[in-house]
């Protein structure tokens, strides 16, 4: 995966905007996903202004993980969004309103009874915020926990022990919604940890 | 996809197995454990809104690549300008890419205010459209941007060519590209958009964000001023504009 990004990164930095796209389909729902942890409903519009720092800091990319530097320019964004709306205080804090929102139990619930992708990014909203980051960026954006700690400015170790921790919370959260046994195993789906960066190139562009 | 599972009560996850979940480049987990199951859908492909931004994002590339690849040893400062510029690319994108015919119909319009108006106060009505002062239609002329005519008597400082808006600011030429921007955009985007740090500057000049399109409206020629026709919020898009085309 991590090659065919740098093919497409190397493009990119020529200019190539279909390389660009490929970027942006391979990398921005995690980001996203990653940003609505940090920001809740202000996801779409920090993943906007990361685009564009992308875009402009593109060329001084000089390699290495282009994963990881993407989603630093997005955390950097995300606290500069933060720190934005702490100046107008009449806003909830996000990570919290969206904890709120969700409320343990409940999703827990939810995400036992129907499916998908949103039920479990709102059950790892509802970790603390350490925790929550470090399982997205290992899960989600497929970091390693030393290229995470390098993100989070943390030393690997940490990045794992918040990373075990939050899943431990998971797997607890999971447990204590298990009244029912739900008996339709067939409609479960081949696990798919990370998508392809082709995976998604089938979506047509907009419109 | 049902994540959780009766048969395991007092699970504990252990820190390998812990890593064994996280590990980018380990093999998928057993699909039976709900937490495996749990990641594999957070990591799951993309949701349908989630790629919503990719023109905005590409044309954001574009317009980069188009004001020039800033040096590594460019400042914050500079690249915040580059920002800026950046932005307001984008928005004039926006607004020729959606509205190519109303672009058109400004231009002509700004060609016309440059001629010596007689009759100056009737800025509203320029807008409107159906009155447009153009006094001299002599084929060619129009087309080429007019140099100011040195002629004009005690006119305004040869600042390049703004609308005269209802009570417009100074600097109303961004506005009103704004304007065209915004009047360009869905709802959404227009809630959206004038969030942006960038627009505030339109929001204070149309007295508030609730005021915006109202504001826009009057400004931009060719969308009928808010009071006169009943359609308001809908951008008529004169000639039957190109709509969402690619």
């Amino acid at each position: 995966m991590t090659g065919d990004l740098t093919e497409a990164v190397v493009a990119a930095q020529a200019g190539d905007e279909e390389s660009f796209r490929i970027l942006y389909r391979s990398l921005q729902p995690g980001l996203l996903r990653y940003l609505t942890a940090l920001v809740g409903p202000d996801a779409e519009d920090v993943a906007s202004e990361t685009w564009l720092q992308i875009s402009r800091d593109l060329s001084r990319f000089t390699g290495g993980e282009f994963r990881a530097w993407a989603v630093t320019i997005a955390r950097n964004r995300a606290m500069d969004h933060l720190r934005r709306q702490r100046r107008r205080p009449s806003l909830p804090v996000p990570v919290q309103a969206l904890s709120d929102l969700a409320g343990d139990a409940d999703t827990a619930e939810r995400a036992g009874e129907t499916i998908g992708t949103e039920s479990a990014l709102a059950l790892i909203a509802t970790l603390p915020p350490r925790e929550a980051e470090a399982v997205l960026l290992r899960a989600v954006i497929g970091l390693d926990a030393e290229t995470a700690g390098r993100v989070l400015g943390r030393r690997p170790g940490a990045v794992r022990t918040a990373a075990h921790r939050g899943l431990r919370r998971l797997a607890a959260l999971l447990e204590r919604g298990d009244a029912p046994q739900s008996s339709d195993d067939e409609r479960v789906t081949p696990p798919r940890p990370r998508p392809t960066p082709h995976a998604s190139r089938v979506e047509p562009a907009d419109g | 996809m049902n994540f959780r599972r009766s048969g395991r009560s007092g699970r504990t996850v252990g820190r390998a197995e812990a890593e064994r979940l996280l590990d980018p480049t380990g093999t998928p987990s057993a699909t039976d454990d709900p937490l495996a199951r749990l990641l594999a859908a957070a990591a799951g492909p993309a949701r349908p809104g989630e790629l919503a931004g990719e023109q905005a994002a590409v044309a954001a590339f574009r317009a980069v690549r188009a004001a020039g690849v800033p040096g590594p040893a460019a400042t914050g400062r500079r690249r915040r300008r580059l920002t800026t510029g950046v932005v307001a690319w984008i928005a004039a994108l926006a607004a020729t890419a959606t509205a190519g015919v109303a672009f058109a119909a400004v231009t002509r319009d700004h060609a016309a205010e440059r001629a010596p108006d007689p009759a100056p106060s009737s800025a509203t009505a320029t807008a409107t459209g159906s009155a447009r002062p153009t006094p001299h239609r002599s084929g060619p002329d129009r087309r080429t941007p007019p140099r100011r005519s040195p002629s004009a008597p005690g006119g305004t400082p040869s600042a390049p060519g703004p609308i005269p808006g209802p009570g417009g600011p100074p600097g109303t030429g961004k506005v009103v590209g704004q304007c065209r921007a915004y009047l360009a955009m869905s709802p959404e985007q227009r809630v959206k958009v004038l969030t942006r740090s960038g627009f505030a500057g339109l929001v204070a000049a149309a007295g508030g964000a609730d005021r915006v399109g109202a504001y826009c409206r009057d400004l931009v020629p060719g969308y009928p001023p808010t009071g006169s026709h009943a359609g308001a919020g809908v951008p008529p898009g004169p000639g039957g504009g190109p709509g969402r085309k690619n």
